[in-house]
């Protein structure tokens, strides 16, 4: 009895038990389109470390080469013996690489796909009072038979009909994760869901690779100051200063109000030697609108501002 | 003393990582305000940093009690941002787990037999 038979039999007494199936017609859209990414590593998985695996085949596809092993002690929890969605996004952060949480609809899996991604998702193979979830990764689809094709537990191989897959992935509330290079956008780029991801990678990028999301950020939405801001912090973390100002400065100009981007340019005007613009810069926030936490960053930036004096190193334009 | 210096550099040492943890929750230079502070979802509050604090200590005790090991619980949190934390902390003991695959078709396959026994399926014909 081989796992897809298994699978297969267990998705038809779900179907059975859930009240029948219903048949339906093709749900891939581009139909006449074959994809698989056949050179995507293949871990098969032990007992219950499908989350590792999952993690380490896409990672593997997007040039970072780790086994589950080294990835079970980020990602797996005893307790629960499987992997939580919140750490499988995290993870990757620590290889340089963001996790992004695509669109929910299969058309999303199919174009992340097409750009030679492959595609984490959960599976919910139980029932709705008794859930047995499962990471697996997407690696193809066959429109003209309307087939899936994934890395699944020991199989490098599943076929699954796309009905059969909905139904696992309707069940275990249509998750799907892709990891992009610093740089690297979705097929589908959802601005504040993007922003968000390369956020939370700031804390733990290189700067450089904090710069490269930023940027592309930057010249996909080139109206967003927070894009600026973040590109700009990236440059500050690098020693550009010249760079930081310039990028904040960018921010400040699409939205005068955005403190954070002010903040941060005066505290890189005063470390230019230039004290005087940066508290020409302070005094333009308007403190009583801000929430505790940037009040305090503000006041702080201000105390050192003030006891800062110009230098003839000031290049600041 | 030899073992004095031992025992200075152990002390030293976690007192380091203690205060490197205690920085975590502002991850840019001080001054800098983190791009996180200002994304969409930021949850500005006056509590915020104050709630971070409760939850990392309270995900931290939670994954210890789940088996983690010590050193990597911080490697975990490292890399979380403070709506991540936030989440988990929530949801730590009911979120989905995905791991399951082996075990659960030794379940299901049991449950099938029973359906093929009863005759409501019909999976396991030769053909």
């Amino acid at each position: 009895m081989t796992l897809s038979r298994q699978a297969a039999g267990m998705l038809l007494a779900a179907c059975v038990l859930l009240g029948g199936c219903v048949t339906r017609g093709p749900l891939l859209e581009s139909a006449s389109r074959v994809v698989e990414l056949d050179d995507t590593p293949f871990f098969p998985q032990d007992a219950h470390q499908c989350g590792p695996s999952a993690l380490a085949t896409v990672l593997g596809a997007s040039a970072v080469p780790v086994t589950p092993e080294e990835l079970e002690p980020r990602v797996y929890l005893p307790g629960r013996r499987g992997s939580l969605q919140v750490e499988m996004q995290a993870a990757p952060r620590a290889y340089g690489r963001l996790g992004y949480r695509i669109e929910p609809e299969l058309s999303a899996i199919t174009a992340e796909l097409d750009a030679h991604r492959p595609v984490l998702v959960l599976h919910n193979y139980g029932l709705p009072f008794w859930p047995r979830w499962h990471y697996a990764v997407v690696v193809g689809y066959d429109g003209p038979q309307d087939k899936v094709t994934l890395r699944s537990g020991r199989k490098r191989r599943q076929q699954l009909s796309a009905a059969n897959f909905m139904r696992a992935w309707d069940n275990g509330g249509r998750w799907a994760l892709v990891v992009l290079r610093p740089g690297e956008l979705p097929a589908h780029p959802d601005k504040p869901r993007y922003l968000e991801a390369a956020a939370a990678f700031e804390g733990v990028a290189q700067p450089k690779d904090s710069w490269l999301t930023f940027d592309a950020a930057v010249r996909q939405w080139p109206d967003e100051p927070v894009a600026w801001t973040g590109r700009g912090t990236a440059s500050y973390r690098e020693g550009n200063r010249v760079a930081a100002a310039a990028d904040y400065r960018a921010a400040l100009n699409i939205d005068d109000t955005q403190a954070a981007a002010r903040n941060n340019l005066a505290m890189t005007l005063l470390e230019m030697g230039c004290a005087s613009q940066a508290k020409q810069q302070i005094a333009q926030i308007e403190v009583e609108k801000l929430d505790d936490r940037l009040r305090n960053e503000v006041a702080d930036t201000l105390r050192q501002v003030n006891a800062g004096t110009d230098s003839s190193t000031c290049a600041a334009p | 003393m030899r073992t004095t210096s031992n025992w200075r550099t152990a002390t030293v040492a976690v007192l380091a990582v203690a205060i490197v943890n205690l920085g975590l929750a502002s991850t840019a230079q001080a001054g800098i305000v983190g791009t996180s502070a200002i994304v969409s979802t930021a949850r500005d509050s006056d509590l915020a940093s104050i709630r971070t604090q409760l939850e990392r200590a309270d995900v931290r005790a939670q994954m210890e009690k789940m088996g983690v090991d010590g050193a990597n619980v911080d490697l975990r949190l490292s890399t979380l941002s403070d709506g991540e934390l936030h989440d988990l902390a929530r949801q730590m003991q009911n979120a989905p787990a995905g791991g399951d695959v082996l075990v659960l078709i030794g379940a299901v396959f049991v449950v099938l037999i029973i359906l093929e026994v009863v005759g409501v399926i019909d999976i396991f014909k030769r053909r």
